[in-house]
């Protein structure tokens, strides 16, 4: 075999074996190919900006509405009992001891003013004299029965007038600082249709010791009836009533990357506005700062311009 | 060998009996095969699912996830950990070596479960596995369709949980029937905390006091007289009104009931999941989940079945609507291998026929192909493969070669015959066969060798393309026992009588062989004559490989069609699930706008446990097609993709993708990426991952070819945080969990105990109105009693705030995680891994102790690199030795190793030119190529070496050889490559991984054929054996 045939074998040799390394080794692992593709049109401007079309708008269900002011009222909820007016109350104590001999009325009998009710001997002088209502009123505790012996220590006989009622109100102590007399309860009676609106007209000065609240009171026209003491009521306090700048339902507003927005309509499109808050109700936000009246906002919907922002941050879309 | 084909040509009709019966076998085999759509991909895993009510994901993560992640630390065959902790529900993937037994593997989690179990507080949920099922598993969805309108969704879900499901539970191989959407069935008892303070009561014990009033006793038996008597007390509410009369107190003899202060009625649980149809309704649904290892088209059938059943005792007017199959997939599948099958045999049996010329040869070779199928069935059958795509694949990929052994056995026979009409014909088979077999039983070892480093691949690409190598390895043993055993029996049989007939014809080669070889002869002669052109001739092709190759692209497995769309929405992880619900329809009602789709059913977030578990932010879009004959002219699957997707676009706040049922289960259960990329960054703190992984999702964004890029939403959902001021508590003499109870029944609610209806039992449900715990104010307001009855509003002892928390926690490895997922469109994987690594490396600044790791599809192909980088050279050398000892000459065997690269450079020529990538099953294709190319060198030189030793110079062997071997090596490369051909130009379902495997054989065919035929004469001189050395 000449040399030259070594050669051209040996040659071949190695050109299979480089072929063969460069293949498996290199297998797979091919250099990027691609010329740069052209820019795509896919860098948005930063200032986030959303444009839908109203068709979208609509199909989405969002709202728009323009920016005014409002009013709004907060209120607190409290839970409380219908007890009598005390100055509407008449405790009767019989002027004598002795013995009843007979009892005119029952127990939640209406009376009027200088109505018998019982009659007793007094056991000192065996007269017998009767026992007469001081008010107009309802017979509310009655504790005698014919031929009982009566002291004159306690009184037998409560009357009370029913007209008006008091609620009286639990006020925990956190609440303390908004609750004022003067302003407006709703008091309502779980399960039915009573409702009554008046002022606070009376706080406690000291807080129970067991309970830790102090007692708001309210009175409440009870002419036909319904309040009866003892029952148990809520009432709602109308701590707060303001005049605000601008309010928005709660909703329009939404968090985006810890910051409060609200979805303002501009002409470029839809942009988030940065806001600060103010009061607000379970309904209605005050806005302090961010938002003028007079502005197109998102009312209704608001959350679907917050996650086309946040689709915008997770990554590109199918386009 | 010689003795054998003695033996064989003696004992003909003992060998006809034997290979009858292996066909048969064969045929038994094929019948207990299990059918499957593809090999089931799917890890070893076992899935802890713990539902906990009503916590959030720091809560879940740190309560339930870690007792359970590190109870199953250091479990053998432990492989990794994942574990996602979700609002509500934990859940633990315990990943395992492959090929580890599934139940020993869920025994041993069990086993561990139980430590866990006692590290969990009571009341945070108990951990249980998940069906025993895989990724492959959910072979059936059905939703109930109510045509009368007149059932409510809880008395739906009723039906399904209570009626359907047991009776589909009962299908053998059905492991288990998860429910989703409408409401299951609650009795509700919803308090008024007005009433609760009228009463002086307090939620916990309303609930203690229903536990109390419900309940059924025994108490053994009385005897009487000679009889027994059992005694039973009943007690178990069974309706509303039972409930309703339980006395919760009792004041001065006046009875209190709980219908007093509590208003009772049916609802629906609280729920994570519901199903959406057409944009217009909701409906209940259910998923079918397969038992491991069973036979998905046995349990589809009986599936089926059952339903039809179902659907009879179901009231009037509703039934079940299946709206996924499996079986779909399944059928087209292996529609598409059994067509590509049938073709194949069929182009084979005419390009037999062509070149043999007559009939009765070819019938014998053609006889091979089922031979070798009924032994690769055989094969099938012990190993355990299952027929499905790629195993079917193998077969129709080797359909081709299976014939190559028997050609070069029959030519040889069909030629001797002819050119000695005087020698007995038994003789003339004896000797033929003497002559070839040797070679091709190397040829035929040396194929199955080159299979080898497919049987060393690992993981998902293992369990793809193992059943493809096994078939084909099978298959090719099959045709060895064929050419060795049988065909010299057949062939002496069969052709024997032909003999007589038209001698003079008989001679001759058929034309078409004639002119072909008129047409050779002088470019073989050529090459032979001016060797230099040879050389210049094999170096321009490598040349031309080597330029083309850097240009391929590459990617793990084509993307594999399942025929079913899945459009999967992202909303924002804040949302509700009403609101969820309203975006869903009204995609729904857009895709329902492209005319070919029939319907749309979603699922939202997560039905019952087991399958999925997707928060409700997240939607899955069944679209269903209408059948294709119903379609617009010109239309297909592409097509309709890409109408929805013009129809999704301008979609505020939903973020869309394609995906497919099957890749999208398999998928999550790999890597819990669903997208081909995955960046993968680990740290402790939650908001620095979040950041980080922003940055690093920015950047991705400006390399080219990077699309969907999505990072876990691990954040974003609103929380309102209760902290509880124990100075506060202290002065209300008030323990912790006292609050902690009223807030949890009060907001959460609480179940307490069942009500039976019969064998059906549904949830007793105590919570508050929700006026008084859905919004902030009125849960500040929430009152909680102490031991002495005094009442205080929760705002007075805690503050209340809103913040946002984590929507869920990945873990891995026991370490926090976050992923950044990606597809790549235009442009390969790896150099896009290339570029982005190298572009985060120098952007982004990570702090101590955090690290990112890829993850994907892309690591997949990453592990198969490596592997194949040792074992293809291992191979390369083994079958250097194994045509070493067959040739006994260094020489000879490098001048056949040369095949390789001339037929690399053709599938090369052939990826590039069908604009395919470099892929595993490109690779496949690659390996198998070798196989092909060697082979037929082999038969060439086998004869150059005869012609030698019969005296011949070099250059008149050399050109003899090649023409007369110009039959044989023409025909086992036309047949591999026609074989092909159905495979290339198939588009039914699966082909997509099928085609650049046989692009590249049949690409690399062509030039090897080619070059076999010119170059290999011509270079035969340098590498010719010695005569000298050998015998004379």
């Amino acid at each position: 075999m000449d040399i030259k045939n070594k050669i051209i074998y040996i040659s071949l040799g190695l050109i299979t074996g480089i072929i063969a390394g460069y293949f498996f080794s290199g297998s797979l692992e091919s250099e990027p190919n691609l010329t740069k593709e052209k820019k795509e049109q896919h860098e948005e401007e930063h200032s986030t900006v959303i444009n839908l079309p109203d068709s979208v708008l609509n199909e989405f269900g969002v709202k728009i509405a323009v920016a005014e002011s409002g009013e709004i009222t907060i209120h607190k909820d409290l839970t409380g009992e219908i007890i009598p007016n005390p100055y509407n109350l008449a405790h009767i104590v019989p002027r004598f001891k002795g013995i009843v001999k007979a009892v005119y009325r029952k127990i939640g009998d209406r009376v009027k003013k200088g109505d018998k009710i019982a009659l007793i001997e007094s056991n000192e002088s065996l007269v017998q004299y009767e026992v007469t209502s001081s008010i107009d009123g309802v017979i509310l505790e009655l504790h005698m029965t014919p031929g009982e012996l009566i002291g004159d220590e306690k009184h037998v006989v409560t009357i009370a007038n029913l007209n008006n009622v008091w609620a009286e109100l639990n006020v925990y102590q956190k609440d303390l600082g908004d609750v004022k007399v003067g302003q407006l309860v709703e008091v309502r009676s779980p399960h039915t249709e009573n409702v009554f609106r008046n002022k606070l007209f009376y706080i406690s000065p000291t807080v129970d010791e067991a309970t830790r609240t102090a007692i708001a009171r309210v009175m409440l026209n009870n002419s036909n009836g319904v309040w009866k003491p003892g029952m148990f009521v809520s009432g709602k306090v109308y701590t707060t009533k303001k005049k605000v700048r601008v309010a928005v339902p709660k909703n329009a507003v939404q968090i985006l990357e810890g910051q409060t927005v609200v979805f303002v309509k501009t002409g470029k499109g839809f942009q988030p506005r940065v806001v600060s808050l103010g009061i607000e109700n379970d309904r209605l936000v005050e806005i302090l700062d961010g938002l003028h009246t007079g502005e197109s906002y998102v009312a209704s919907g608001a959350f679907t311009f917050k996650s086309e922002i946040l689709k915008e941050s997770f990554g590109g879309d199918e386009h | 060998m010689n003795g054998t084909i003695d033996f064989i040509l003696k004992n003909r009709l003992l060998i006809i009996v034997i290979a009858i019966f292996i066909t048969a076998g064969g045929y038994f085999s094929y019948k207990k095969l299990p059918i499957d759509a593809f090999p089931d991909v799917s890890p070893v895993l076992v899935q802890v699912f713990t539902q906990t009510e009503g916590l959030a994901p720091e809560e879940v993560e740190k309560y339930v996830t870690f007792p359970v992640e590190v109870a199953m630390n250091g479990l053998p065959n432990l492989k990794s950990i994942r574990s996602v902790s979700n609002f509500g529900l934990s859940v633990v993937n315990i990943y395992f070596e492959d090929g580890t037994d599934i139940y020993f593997a869920r025994q041993i989690v069990n086993e561990r479960l139980n430590e866990a179990r006692e590290q969990i507080p009571e009341g945070f949920g108990d951990p249980q596995m998940g069906p025993i099922s895989t990724g492959m598993g959910l072979i059936l969805f059905y939703y109930l369709e109510d045509e009368t309108g007149n059932y409510s969704l809880e008395e739906l879900r009723t039906i399904q949980d209570w009626l359907i499901k047991f009776q589909l539970q009962t299908v053998p191989g059905v492991t288990e029937v998860l429910g989703i959407g409408g409401w299951e069935k609650q009795f509700h008892v919803v308090l008024n905390p007005d009433d609760l303070l009228r009463y002086n009561l307090s939620v916990n014990e309303i609930t203690e006091i229903i536990k109390k009033n419900n309940l059924n006793v025994g108490a053994s038996f009385i005897e009487r007289d000679a009889e027994e008597f059992l005694v039973r007390s009943i007690g178990l509410a069974t309706k509303i009104q039972d409930l309703e009369n339980i006395v919760v107190k009792s004041e001065d003899g006046t009875p209190v009931y709980l219908k007093e202060i509590a208003d009772i009625k049916i609802g629906g649980a609280v729920r994570r999941g519901i199903q959406t149809h057409n944009g217009i309704e909701e409906v209940v649904a259910g998923m079918v989940v397969k038992l491991y290892g069973t036979n998905s088209s046995t349990v589809i059938g009986a599936v089926e079945q059952k339903m039809k059943e179902i659907n009879k005792t179901l009231p009037e007017g509703i039934k079940l609507v299946p709206y996924y199959e499996q079986k779909t997939l399944v059928e087209a599948a292996v529609k598409t291998v059994t067509d590509a099958l049938i073709q194949g045999i069929i182009l084979v049996a005419i390009i037999l026929m062509l070149f043999m010329g007559s009939l009765r040869p070819s019938l014998v070779v053609a006889l091979s192909i089922p031979f070798s199928i009924m032994v690769a069935f055989i094969g099938m059958n012990f190993l355990d493969i299952s027929v499905n795509l790629m195993s079917f694949g193998g077969l129709a990929i080797a359909i081709g070669m299976m014939v190559d052994a028997s050609i070069v056995l029959v030519e040889n026979i069909d030629r001797l015959k002819r050119e000695n009409p005087a020698e007995s014909f038994l003789h003339v088979v004896a000797r033929a066969s003497k002559e070839v077999i040797k070679p091709i039983i190397f040829a035929i070892i040396i194929i199955i060798t080159v299979f080898i480093p497919l049987f060393t691949l690992q993981g998902v690409e293992g369990k793809t393309f193992k059943p493809l190598a096994y078939t084909i390895a099978l298959a090719m043993f099959g045709s060895l026992l064929f050419a060795v055993f049988i065909a010299p029996v057949l062939s002496s049989l069969i052709l024997k009588r032909k003999k007589n007939k038209d001698k003079d014809t008989d001679k001759k080669e058929i034309w078409i062989v004639r002119n072909l070889i008129k047409f050779y002869e002088p470019f073989v002669m050529f090459f032979v004559k001016r060797r230099i052109y040879a050389v210049i001739l094999s170096l321009i092709l490598l040349l031309i490989g080597i330029i083309i190759y850097p240009k391929l692209g590459s990617e793990f497995t084509p993307t594999l069609q399942e025929g079913t769309l899945i459009v999967r929405l992202s909303m924002a992880p804040s949302i509700s699930l009403e609101e969820s619900k309203r975006l869903t329809m009204l995609v729904e009602k857009r895709v329902l706008k492209v005319p070919e789709i029939k319907g749309t059913v979603t699922r939202i977030g997560r039905g019952e446990v087991g399958a999925h578990t997707d928060p409700i932010n997240s939607a899955e879009m069944y679209v269903l097609l209408k059948p294709e004959d119903e379609w617009r002219e010109g239309i297909n699957q592409k097509k309709i993709e890409s109408e929805i997707r013009k129809n999704l676009e301008n979609i505020p706040g939903i973020l869309t993708n394609f995906t497919q049922p099957i890749r999208m289960t398999v998928d999550e259960l790999l890597e819990g990426v669903r997208a081909e990329l995955a960046v993968k960054l680990f740290g402790d703190d939650l908001d620095i991952l979040k950041n980080k992984a922003e940055e690093i999702s920015n950047l991705l964004k400006t390399i080219p070819g990077a699309a969907d890029i999505q990072v876990d939403q691990v954040s974003g959902k609103p929380q309102l945080k209760i902290t509880v001021n124990r100075h506060a508590i202290a002065r209300y003499s008030l323990n912790l969990s006292d609050v902690q109870n009223v807030i949890r029944t009060a907001i959460g609610g609480e179940t307490a105990g069942q009500i039976f209806e019969g064998i059906r039992r549904f949830d007793i449900f105590v919570r508050f109105a929700p006026e008084f715990r859905n919004n902030k104010m009125a849960i500040a307001g929430l009152l909680i009693s102490n031991k002495n009855g005094l009442k205080v509003p929760l705002s007075q002892i805690a503050t209340i705030e809103e913040i946002e928390g984590p929507r869920q926690i990945t873990r891995e490895q026991n370490q926090r995680f976050i992923t950044i997922q990606c597809n790549v469109l235009n442009r390969d994987i790896g150099s896009f891994v290339d570029e982005s690594q190298k572009a985060i490396d120098e952007n982004i600044d990570l702090p101590v102790g955090y690290y990112t790791v890829w993850g994907g599809q892309f690591r997949l192909q990453q592990e198969a690199n490596k592997r194949f980088a040792i074992v293809i050279p291992v191979t390369l050398l083994l079958i250097f030795f194994l045509l070493f000892s067959s040739f006994n000459s260094l020489k000879n065997s490098l001048l056949i190793l040369l095949n390789i690269p001339l037929a690399l450079v053709g599938g090369i020529i052939a990826l590039w030119l069908t604009n395919q990538n470099l892929s595993v099953p490109s690779s496949v294709g690659f390996i198998a190529l070798f196989g092909i190319a060697l082979e037929n060198g082999m038969v060439l030189v086998t004869y150059f070496n005869q012609l030698l030793r019969e005296g011949k110079t070099i250059d008149e062997a050399s050109i003899e050889g090649a023409k007369l071997r110009l039959r044989p090596v023409l025909m086992t490369a036309v047949t591999t490559a026609l074989g092909l051909i159905p495979l290339l130009l198939s588009t039914g379902t699966g082909s997509e991984v099928q085609r650049p495997l046989a692009t590249v054989v049949v690409g690399g065919l062509f030039t090897s054929t080619i070059l076999t035929l010119l170059v290999l004469p011509a270079f035969y001189k340098w590498f010719s054996i010695k005569i000298e050395d050998s015998e004379i």
